[in-house]
């Protein structure tokens, strides 16, 4: 009894050995001593990707959490310019983090980490048969983010780029890139136009209709931690991360692009 | 008159501290108003637009709760049956529920596809009520009739019902009697009772964006007008907001005495 006891304390001390050995190398490789909390405000396109990103995160340097604050880039500008406490922000289009770069409240030059292409959305099986931007025209009630949000701006530069204009009194807005799936994903729209990975994520509650990278346009998404963190340490980690190649294929595994160099 | 010194002074300082958490918002939304730029805010065709539609569908909003408001109030009032409390629990429960959860129930039950009576009705009729503005009073109707069923409900319980008997054993049939008793007594609940059901349909948000979307003109009323413009045109959304507010107000402080003084006269 005494000689099993024995045996099982030698295989537990080994085992812990081997475990803090084996966690040696990937601890060395993070910045020492990341604990605390974070809220990063992101983009509502970012959400599934940031969230999983979070979980991993939180996995590989215990004693840390992130909280996220999701909605559309503009509005956590607001929230940000409104004093909202936020440590790192995400945003969908270079120019809402521009209104934060001069206004001062980001600690370092922000970093471009993912891009995104748009995408139509429509029913499940096409009933309207949209095959391009122009269909868009003949459908009954298009879904299109706030011109105000970025995913907005895109859909509009898209649509002017490919001069198609569709009548507003057919178009729903949506007050984030969430919300506007949501109008054709659960909701009564016949199309929209989103992210190409917010409509991987609806899996089948829609289907896509390509829009050709020619006639399409690229967002960009800039990342930066903001100036009035408490914990700037943990803040930078968390950009880091992102930016790193664990961060990156995560990214890439909910659709995301690579930032492309001349960006 | 000596009921006021029976309040403990304490109760009456957080009574303040309460009346503050209430006026302490709104004087910050009066102080950020653009008031050297309301009258062109409030002219933008967005603005007068958001106003339009808001007016025409708080309107229609509040005559379908009275139109099925209060023969509601009444069964609930005077019929016992068996599940009554759980009607009434129903009836009520959109008083509690977040606005979006209701507009979420609603497409389930109203929307072309695949809602349970919205498939028919599109099948059949070729009805839509998504993204009309048809849809939009359907939402803010949800949000306010059990405003409008509770007070009237009340008012009712409160009637002396010997009123009723009196004119019945005179030889006045149910619906005389209806008419010529029971209404005009029941009339200073009814008056409050639509004019708070008008109220909550006016500032509807949640069940309206999730059923009826957001298309300007359509369905695009001034609290989701209010809240796209908040981050593109802060002077225009505080513009709305204090129309909102000013005709709330303005409604709530006029109909006080008169209408909801006669509510207590009729409590006795």
């Amino acid at each position: 009894m005494r000689r099993t006891l024995a045996l099982v304390a030698v295989a537990v001390a080994a085992g812990v050995c081997v475990g803090v050995l084996g966690a040696l190398p990937a601890s060395a490789a993070k910045p020492p001593n990341v604990s605390g909390a974070i809220t990063v405000s992101a983009a509502a396109s970012l959400a599934p990707a940031f969230t999983k990103m979070g979980a991993d995160f939180q996995q590989r340097n215990a004693h840390t959490t992130i909280r996220f604050n999701f909605a559309a880039s503009s509005a956590l500008v607001a929230q940000i310019q409104g004093g909202a406490p936020a440590d790192v922000f995400a945003s969908a289009d270079r120019a809402t983090m521009a209104a934060l770069v001069s206004g001062g409240q980001v600690t370092a030059h922000p970093v471009n980490f993912a891009a995104n292409l748009l995408t139509i959305v429509v029913k499940p099986g096409n009933p309207e048969k949209v095959t391009s931007l122009a269909n868009l025209r003949s459908v009954g009630i298009v879904s299109l983010c706030a011109a105000t949000v970025p995913c907005g701006k895109y859909a509009a530069q898209v649509l002017s780029r490919n001069h198609v204009s569709i009548s507003t009194d057919k178009i729903t807005l949506g007050q984030d890139a969430s919300a506007t799936l949501a109008a054709v994903a659960s909701g009564d729209a016949d199309a929209g136009i989103v992210y190409v990975t917010d409509a991987k994520r609806a899996g089948t509650t829609v289907q896509t209709v390509k829009i050709p990278a020619s006639r399409n346009v690229l967002a960009v998404y800039p990342i930066a931690g903001l100036a009035p963190s408490q914990n700037r340490a943990l803040a930078n980690a968390w950009v880091r991360y992102v930016t790193s190649r664990a961060g990156q294929r995560t990214l890439r595994s909910f659709g995301f692009l690579p930032v492309p160099t001349a960006a | 008159m000596n009921r006021r010194a029976r309040v403990p002074l304490a109760a009456i300082l957080v009574a303040a501290v309460a009346v503050a958490f209430f006026v302490l918002p709104l004087v910050g939304l009066l102080q950020r108003a653009p008031w050297s730029s309301l009258g062109d805010d409030l002219t933008t065709s967005q603005a007068r637009a958001a106003i339009r539609l808001s007016v025409i569908c708080s309107l229609w909003s509040t005559a379908l709760c009275v139109v099925f408001g209060v023969p509601l109030a009444w069964v609930l009032a005077r019929v016992r049956f068996p599940g009554r409390s759980l009607v009434r629990a129903l009836v009520v429960l959109p008083m509690v529920l977040p606005p979006v959860v209701g507009g979420v129930a609603l497409l389930a039950a109203f929307q072309r596809n695949g809602g349970l009576l919205g498939e028919w009705l599109y099948d059949w009729f070729g009805v839509q009520l998504t993204f009309t503005t048809a849809g939009t009073v359907l939402a803010e109707t949800f949000v306010a009739m059990p405003f409008l069923v509770i007070t009237v409900e009340a008012g009712l319980r409160t009637i002396d019902q010997r009123y009723e008997d009196a004119a019945a054993s005179l030889g006045a049939g149910r619906w005389t009697v209806f008419r010529r008793v029971t209404l005009p007594l029941v009339a200073p609940a009814l008056y409050a009772g639509a004019a708070l059901a008008w109220a909550r349909a006016l500032g509807e948000f949640g069940a309206t964006i999730t059923f009826a979307g957001n298309i300007s003109g359509r369905t695009q009323t001034v609290p989701l007008a209010v809240y796209l413009l908040l981050d593109a045109n802060r002077g225009v959304a505080i513009a709305l907001s204090l129309v909102l507010l000013a005709v709330s107000l303005g409604v709530l402080v006029a109909l006080r005495d008169r209408w909801f003084g006669g509510l207590r006269d009729a409590r006795g």
